[in-house]
């Protein structure tokens, strides 16, 4: 009954680690001969390494670790230096934003939102570098830069969140907390503040292709899975010359709901879906407040909010001599 | 193969993971509540075996005796509050009050020098009397949170000389202009915010200040006024509605609907009981507690890190449960708590009592404070 | 007939499981098969219930549309049409064509010799559907805990129902479920750009091999896991973001009726910190 379904490796080769692709225009070269892990090996490739650090790499990580630094000693000095406690409280515990009596200056007392600003700004910059990093590493293998560009649209997203949104808004408070539950507890009251996320079309688009994304990975990937048998898992082969696997790949879909994608046009669904998810949340977010106050009120002008029986319930600060 | 004892090793730990994750639940018998429309969502699922108990009204000391006699003001010397009221029901009450709030060991002298009933010695005393006014204010003036239920001594004191759930001014961060021990007044985890993360400053600005809890936008466009509410100001109100849930053992959808949390004509009538509600603790915190803030002595049974005394919340009262104790009134044993009650004068002792204020009428003209003799302590220090 | 160019060979009889060689016929593009023909049956029945239960609502606006399940006061029972029956019969319609789709699925993958990943796969978004609408209501005593059918109505079902938590964010399967969300769409958008940017690479070049591949993501993050890892990697993050969504909302209330944040107390008061 048992049958080979692909899932696991079953027998792994060992021989010389593979160095990699000649790199063009480097001025360093990939550190490590790297190594086999079995474990990685059943599900995945088992080398793991070398990698190629250079200035952009090494740049970049040195920024992020400092915001993980700046955020951790924050949070650290919060609980004064109580290392149980910090391990205790690690989840609740927060690096906050300026309030909104700060505005959006740029310059806050560090234990008023000053560290936030700092991090934020080590954090942004980390992940542009890596962006470039992305680009440039693809550039010097003669690559596409696509994901590079994918990997900008997150950071599109993070920037609205802490930089776009607040600077349009004129206030830092407006900006999201580091932290585990502060985050969760700022996403929370930013739907309660402007009038249920869930009414912002935007939101909703961005939640379509998220689930969309999924949706497609588990199809894709099931689908080259379901044909590895025929070696489907050698996509840019079975693109420039089609195969076996790529015909019942593609028959399996149009059978089944009418309709099928091509080896390589199911990769530019995937890119797409998951470009769209954060392009789409970042105008939803950038919408919120600066264009629309209260998605509720704005669903009910453009007929698409739901009505339920009313309650008969007037707000009694409206009654006549109500205490304030 | 070396392979079997990692597996057995990685199993066990994974469902002992999964046990540990179980033991922090709840899978007894579940009371479920519909509080909408059909398809909304809004439910209350109970779980039977952490179900709070009301608490159970204790018996009175001894049957109300019937009203008539000597008033209190004629039989007893410095009666203030209480000088219309029967000398044989004044007796009753206090038996009561005693029961309610005195240490047992102590009794009546938890408040009065035995030697001396009349004196105002004890800040005891003096702070029962306001505390009288203050039950009298809430039956007669804040009905429309209370209704005919009402409230006596033993809605928030439970047995206790000081009630259970209390709350006072934060100290803030211990270190000024220093990030260290600064939690943003957020991050101790607390049953004042149902255990979140979410600000708990909302006691210190909604329930003894009067900042504006409807950040909720109220407009389709933004106004562009600088008067909008910042995400960081609606953290704050959603603390104080955690902790709204928590006191009363409810949630959101209690009150809300969420599909829009500002809207009055999708909310149920409980919200407008809560808006009262909020109103009410907030005349009690500032008409009643903060002016006897020189009558309470400085320790911290009685005061908090600011020196501040403890304040009320809605724990206080509701201590879990939606209606405190059951939402059964107490006012047939001790009637004289929904006054006011006409004083006792020499001539004209048989006055009709004063009709109750209405729920509109500002609720510090409905008790006028009694001079307070100690410490020379003014009346209502706090007037917002 | 709407044949690809070499879809002929492939269009061979057998691989069903049930009727044997009865409905083994393709319509246009589509295979039929047994559960084919109980598709179309139990779609088209829900689909027309809808529409039927729509026409006796107060809107035709597609956003507005609402089909809610009964009072709770019905408990486990047989609610009226108009009171949540049509709720409930659309609901059967919908568990009936999902597995059978989920069924010709298999017919199809023994018809062309591969792997049942994908109706395994499609499985776990049955069960995440289920969860909703049978397992927990089940679990509960009554169909009025599903959600609604409609587009912005089973959105207000979602928020009530995470704000009886008072906040969901808390609930700790649910933070696992929007990890692998998250996850899955970066997996997908890396996965998607790699093979794109080697096949379209940059000007002038030729199309790149898989070494490439490799060498990108080792150059960058330290490892490639490769293209056979990569489908299984994808696969394992999206059915874990399915699954652990299904498990967040069928513990709470079966398992857990206070506010999400109120769990965590177990971490605070573990012994290990005193």
């Amino acid at each position: 009954m048992a049958r080979y379904q692909n899932m696991f490796t079953q027998v792994q080769l060992r021989g010389p680690l593979e160095a990699g692709p000649p790199l063009r225009n480097a001025t360093f070269t990939r550190t490590g001969p790297g190594f086999y892990n079995y474990w990685m090996g059943k599900f995945g490739n088992a080398q793991i390494g070398p990698i190629y650090l250079g200035t952009l790499g090494m740049a970049s990580l040195i920024f992020a670790f400092l915001s993980f630094e700046i955020i951790g000693l924050n949070m650290w000095a919060s609980v004064g230096w109580n290392p149980v406690q910090f391990v205790r409280m690690l989840p609740w515990l927060a690096l906050e934003p300026p309030g909104p009596e700060y505005g959006f200056s740029m310059f806050v007392p560090l234990n008023k939102g000053g560290w936030w600003l700092i991090a934020g700004f080590c954090m942004t910059t980390a992940l542009i570098l890596w962006f470039l990093r992305t680009y440039i590493r693809a550039r010097a293998l003669g690559m596409g830069t696509h994901v590079a560009w994918a990997f900008a649209a997150g950071i599109f997203l993070i920037i609205t969140l802490g930089f776009i949104r607040p600077m349009l808004m004129g206030s830092w408070a407006e900006a999201v907390p580091f932290g585990i539950f502060p985050h969760l507890d700022w996403t929370a009251a930013f739907s309660i503040r402007y009038g249920n996320l869930f009414y912002n079309p935007f939101h909703c688009l961005s939640i379509v292709f998220l689930y969309g994304s999924t949706l497609l990975f588990a199809m894709h990937g099931a689908t080259i899975l379901a044909v590895g048998r025929y070696g489907g898992e050698r996509e840019i082969e079975q693109i420039t010359d089609r195969g076996t696997a790529s015909e019942r790949a593609a028959l399996f879909w149009r059978w089944t709901m009418g309709f099928n994608a091509t080896m390589e046009s199911i990769h530019r669904w995937a890119w797409w879906f998951a470009v769209l998810t954060p392009l789409t949340g970042g105008i939803g977010i950038l919408l919120t407040g600066t264009v629309v106050d209260n998605w509720y009120m704005w669903a009910v002008m453009h007929h698409y909010a739901p009505g339920y029986p009313g309650t008969g319930v007037i707000d009694p600060a409206t009654l006549p001599g109500a205490p304030k | 193969m070396k392979r079997t004892p990692y597996t057995r090793t990685a199993l066990a730990v994974i469902s002992g993971l999964g046990l540990l994750a179980l033991g922090g639940c709840e899978p007894g018998h579940k009371q479920t509540v519909q509080y909408g429309y059909r398809g909304t969502g809004m439910n209350q699922i109970i779980d039977v075996k952490h179900m709070v108990s009301p608490g159970t009204i204790p018996d009175a000391p001894y049957p109300l005796p019937a009203d008539g006699g000597p008033k209190a003001g004629e039989t007893y010397q410095n009666v203030k509050v209480l000088s219309g009221v029967s000398t044989e029901r004044f007796n009753h009450l206090m038996a009561e009050i005693s029961q309610w709030v005195a240490p047992p060991e102590q009794g009546c002298a938890y408040c009065h020098n035995p030697e001396n009933m009349a004196s105002d010695e004890k800040y005891t005393k003096v702070v029962a009397r306001r505390m009288l006014q203050m039950t009298q204010t809430i039956n007669s003036t804040w009905s429309p949170h209370v209704q005919k239920v009402g409230v006596t001594c033993y809605t928030c004191h439970r047995g206790n000389a000081v009630p259970a759930n209390k709350w006072a001014l934060s100290a803030g961060a211990p270190h000024p202009g220093s990030i260290l021990g600064d939690r943003h007044d957020q991050n101790p985890v607390s049953a004042d915010a149902a255990y979140s993360d979410l600000p708990t400053t909302g006691f210190a600005d909604y329930l003894l200040g009067a900042k504006n809890i409807r950040v909720y936008g109220t407009t389709v466009l933004p106004k562009y006024d600088g008067k909008g509410a910042s995400v960081q100001t609606a953290e704050k109100s959603y603390g104080l509605m955690m902790h709204m849930s928590k006191a009363l053992g409810v949630n959101c959808t209690f009150c809300h609907n969420t599909q829009a949390f500002g809207a009055w004509n999708l909310s149920r009538p409980q919200r407008a009981t809560a808006w009262y509600g909020i109103r009410m603790v907030r005349d009690i915190n500032n008409t009643y507690i903060s002016s006897l803030q020189s009558v309470f002595p400085d320790n911290h049974d009685r005061k908090g890190p600011m020196g501040d005394p403890y304040k009320v919340n809605c724990t206080t009262c509701h201590q879990g449960v939606n209606k405190p104790l059951g939402g059964v009134s107490m006012m047939a044993q001790a009637p004289a708590l929904w006054g006011p009650v006409a004083p006792y004068t020499a001539h004209a002792g048989a006055a009709a009592a004063e009709p109750a204020a209405a729920p509109a009428a500002a609720p510090a003209d409905a008790a006028k404070p009694a001079p307070l003799a100690m410490n020379g302590a003014g009346p209502g220090t706090a007037a917002k | 007939m709407a044949l690809l160019s070499f879809e002929r060979k492939y269009r061979v009889r057998g691989g069903t499981l049930i009727g044997g060689d009865l409905f083994d016929f393709w319509v246009g593009p589509f295979y039929v098969g047994f559960f084919g023909v109980t598709t179309a049956i139990t779609a088209t029945l829900g689909t027309l219930l809808i529409i039927y239960a729509a026409s006796l609502g107060p809107t035709w606006n597609p956003w507005l549309i609402s089909i809610a399940p009964p009072d709770i006061s019905y408990g486990l029972a047989l609610a009226p049409l108009r009171e949540g029956g049509f709720w409930q019969v659309i609901t059967i319609c919908a568990i009936g064509a999902f597995v059978s789709w989920a069924l010709r699925e298999v017919e199809i993958c023994r018809k062309l010799g591969i792997g049942y990943h994908v109706p395994f796969a499609y499985g776990f978004a049955i069960f995440a559907y289920v969860s909703l609408e049978v397992i927990r209501p089940f679990l509960l005593g009554a169909w009025g805990f599903g959600f609604p059918y409609g587009i912005f109505s089973h959105l207000d079902w979602v928020s009530n129902t995470g704000y009886q938590y008072l906040h969901f964010h808390y609930n700790p399967a649910h933070m696992i479920a929007v990890s692998f969300f998250f996850v899955t769409g970066g997996a997908l958008a890396f996965h998607g750009a790699l093979v794109l940017s080697s096949v379209n690479p940059a000007p002038g070049e030729d199309v790149k091999s898989p070494e490439y591949e490799d060498g990108f993501f080792r150059d960058t993050i330290g490892y490639s896991v490769g293209t056979l890892g990569i489908h299984r990697l994808g696969l394992f993050l999206a059915l874990s973001a399915g699954f652990w969504s299904a498990v967040c909302i069928i513990i709470s209330g079966p398992l857990w009726t206070r506010g999400w944040p109120e769990w965590w107390s177990w971490w605070l008061n573990l012994p290990i910190w005193s």
